[in-house]
């Protein structure tokens, strides 16, 4: 079941475009973006490495119940509590950006907030459902957008429009050094694994992440494309003017056949499933963290119908969507989506130190007392 | 026996009761000669009457397994209800299974038609109906499990399931659930399948009903659990997911590739009945710059005498061409081609040039109607009609957007349902076990 946690690194790594990824990178294209898109492949890499291996050694337990064994109540709450808002702004930045982008391209002269409506309710109602329908709902998404994604790419670099000069030159600042928001955006491209915080519950006992290679070859790909393809078409200099730059970027390409001319509709739509599909995981997430702050809450994968507490916490989620709307404009979610992607960098690490040091307890106990069978002492502890 | 079985018919007039003697023998008899058969002339009326042997008599009652002692007096009433004849000899009482079987012949596919497959369907008889599925699932491992349903129907209702194959989960969710139903006249298989579901309120089916005999076989094989009713041409199949409302028995008939791409294409035409309205809506009435500019101008040149938006013009059309499905399924036969020829001509030519609807919306509409036919299962097809509607509404709120957050949530909603207790659409499940791998609750 392994390829259910692949499909989540895969969108995690596309949607970065949503969280004005290229645009944070591209601004610091001549100051040190080159160097810490470098530095993040490896750090991104090592780090989800680490994480994956860390959390394996806990079959079917997610995030909470991992660091419940390890600390009181009171310590757990907090913990969750903080990932819970990290993962609930991801979704909430990603459902702001993308209204906004609608509302730019498609439809200028709607109310904002009537499509807002429309993707928080598709959020809520995607996240309210259990952990295993949202995971088959990823995988079904993902495969009905690997067409689109693949033709988007394909167009985009063997279209002869790009520049290939451009990226060159913007590659050779690579000798900078490294800019710390450029570093800590271009790790998010490698945040997918983190899902592993719930849906590691619903991965079998023993099971293993075979193909981990997978990981820093796609995510890279994703970073490099999403940094450089907007150079090559708009110019080392000329990219920094636009704040959408991706759906420029996809604006810039024609399809000669078919209904469909501008590039950008297909962008749009594609997008559209990503969108929903990161809102849908990210809230998932924050609301199971949320529901294992409960001392007496029991883990379920499998529910159907949804219970009401589902609904009533994602609708919270949506309600504060709309109140970040209200107080945002397009500075405030700039600023604001820059210092999310350093924090989340920070939760990231010590997520990982956390996971480490557990698991580092867990094996000097073992250690003390040898006669417990290998497979009781890790559900144990 | 007599008093007591008049106690309890006192106004049923069509009971025959009588007291027969042939010089050596009384026997006092009751029977509906309604609900028997001429199986009671030579079973029990000519042994006794004119080939009279006492000794041949008794060995008979005692041998012959259409001859059942019954004690309990309070099943009487039951048994002679059920097509029985009840008999009383030397204080003791003793039924004889005389019922009367209407159908005698296997029926042929009516809602289901196969172009190479078998055309044999199931009929309304539950007898005839299980020896249609044995001969096709030859295995002692097949197992029969009888029920009776229906406060005042006494409809009799026979589980079937391979007893090495079945998820015994479902089975036990099946049995739980059927404590539960709580009906007094089932007469058709939808109301047992409505009474199955757990939540009635669905868009989509999660049981299905079939007439084929050689795909309920293929269930089996599977480790499905199919469900027949006495009075039904349907068995109902479960738990089930969505591809085996897509799948038609052909598929499994025909060459791969031909197979494959029927599939495909049933596919195809699914996506397209559902959004194809509301994409016309969004394109027309919202982003006419999605198109590329020739077409964008074709389609609103075809408009230009439409004096409404293009919601009004979708939901007259889809109106008329429900009204024209509804109607020719109501319709007897000799009228039936009326309705379609009146239908296609009015719906086709005429609306278009009295101005009322646009050129593209005729192709649309029968595109749509075309494209729901395709889909193999009646229940699957109406929900697919159904969700049309949905789309059209969000399509004329929010244009194309709308659509595809609408699939997105469509497509949450068809994962989120479970088929006793299994996935309803999830891709790559193993056959057979499709608990195992993941999901370990």
């Amino acid at each position: 079941m392994a390829r259910y946690f692949y499909y989540h690194v895969i969108y995690v790594g596309m949607i970065n475009v949503m969280l004005f990824v290229p645009w944070t990178l591209i601004q610091h294209r001549f100051n040190g973006a080159v160097s810490g898109m470098a530095i993040a492949i490896v750090f991104g890499t090592l780090i989800s490495y680490l994480t994956i291996s860390f959390i394996l050694r806990f079959p079917g337990m997610g995030f909470a119940e991992i660091i419940r064994t390890y600390f009181s109540h009171g310590v757990t709450v907090v913990i969750l509590i903080l990932a819970a808002f990290i993962w609930f702004m991801a979704g909430m930045l990603v459902i702001y950006s993308y209204s906004a982008t609608i509302q730019q391209f498609f439809n200028p002269d709607m109310n904002p907030y009537l499509f807002m409506l429309l993707m928080t309710l598709a959020g809520v109602w995607g996240a309210s459902r259990c952990s295993r329908s949202v995971q088959f709902a990823h995988e079904i998404m993902m495969l009905l957008c690997t067409p689109l994604i693949l033709m988007i790419l394909f167009k985009a670099i063997f279209s002869p429009w790009l520049d290939w000069d451009a990226i060159r030159v913007t590659s050779g600042y690579i000798r900078t050094a490294p800019s710390f928001v450029s570093l800590c955006a271009a790790t998010f491209v490698f945040a997918g694994y983190n899902t592993l915080g719930i849906f590691n519950r619903l991965l079998p006992a023993g099971a293993k992440i075979k193909y981990r290679w997978i990981i820093p070859l796609f995510c890279s790909f994703f970073l490099l494309v999403s940094f450089f393809i907007p150079i090559g078409f708009h110019g080392t200099v000329g990219v920094a003017d636009y704040l959408y730059i991706w759906s420029i970027t996809a604006d810039s390409m024609i399809m000669e056949y078919g209904f469909v001319y501008r590039v950008l509709y297909i962008f749009l739509l594609l997008y559209t499933a990503l969108s929903l599909m990161f809102a849908m995981n990210t809230w998932h997430t924050a609301m199971e963290f949320l529901k294992a702050c409960h001392p007496k809450h029991k883990p379920k994968t499998e529910q159907f119908p949804a219970p009401a507490v589902n609904w009533w916490i994602n609708l919270a989620f949506a309600i504060l969507t709309f109140v970040y709307a209200f107080w945002t404009n397009e500075q405030r979610n700039q600023w604001v989506n820059q210092y999310w992607l350093i924090t989340r960098t920070f939760v990231d690490i010590t997520t990982t130190v956390l996971l480490g040091w557990i698991v580092f307890r867990g094996s000097r106990k073992k250690k003390k007392q040898p006669p417990i069978p290998r497979d009781a002492a890790v559900t144990d502890t | 026996m007599l008093e007591q079985i008049k106690n309890e018919f006192k106004n049923a007039s069509d009971l025959l009761m009588d007291t027969l003697d042939n010089g050596y023998l009384r026997m006092e008899l009751a029977y509906f000669p309604s609900l028997c058969d001429e199986r009671i002339k030579d079973g029990l009326l000519v042994p006794f009457s004119y080939r009279f042997d006492p000794d041949e008599f008794r060995r008979m009652l005692h041998s012959n397994p259409k001859y059942q002692k019954q004690d309990k007096s309070e099943e009487w009433a039951n048994l002679l209800l059920k097509g029985n004849v009840l008999l009383e000899i030397d204080g003791q009482c003793y039924s004889f299974k005389s019922d009367r079987t209407f159908v005698t012949e296997v029926g042929t596919t009516q809602v289901e038609a196969s172009l190479q497959g078998p055309q044999s369907a199931f009929t309304e008889d539950i007898n005839l109906n299980i020896s249609l599925v044995r001969i096709r699932y030859n295995k002692s491992i097949l197992t029969v499990k009888p029920f009776d349903k229906g406060s005042f129907s006494h409809t009799s209702i026979q589980v079937l399931y391979d007893s090495e194959l079945v998820n015994e989960n479902v089975l036990k969710m099946l049995f739980k659930q059927m404590e539960n139903v709580n009906i007094d006249l089932l007469q058709a298989s939808g109301q047992l399948v409505k009474e199955l579901t757990d939540r009635s309120h669905r868009l989509f089916p999660t049981l299905l009903q079939t007439e084929r005999p050689d795909r309920v076989a293929v269930m089996l094989r599977r480790g499905k659990i199919v469900i027949l009713m006495n009075g039904s041409r349907f068995a109902i199949v479960l738990p089930v997911r969505l591809f085996d409302f897509m799948h038609a028995m052909d598929d499994d008939y025909e060459s791969y590739w031909i197979s494959r791409f029927l599939i495909i294409m049933r596919y195809m035409a699914v996506s397209l009945t559902v959004i194809l309205p509301a994409v016309y809506i969004a394109i027309v009435s919202y982003n006419p710059e999605i198109f590329r500019v020739q077409l964008a101008f074709t389609i609103d040149g075809s408009r230009a005498g439409v004096p409404y938006p293009s919601f009004v013009e979708v939901f007259i059309m889809l109106f008329m061409i429900e009204a024209l499905i509804e109607a020719s399924i109501r319709l007897p036969r000799f009228v039936g081609s009326t309705a379609t020829t009146v239908g296609g001509l009015i719906l086709g030519q005429a609306a278009q040039q009295a101005g009322l609807v646009s050129s593209i919306m005729i192709i649309v509409t029968s595109v749509v109607a075309i494209s729901n036919f395709v889909v193999p299962n009646p229940n699957f097809s109406q929900s697919v009609r159904l969700m049309k509607y949905p789309f059209v509404i969000i399509a004329m709120i929010y244009g194309i957007s709308g659509v595809a957050v609408m699939f997105f949530a469509m497509i949450v909603y068809l994962c989120s349902l479970r088929s006793f207790g299994e996935p309803y659409l999830a891709l790559f499940t193993p056959k057979n076990q499709m608990n195992s791998g993941h999901g370990k609750d």
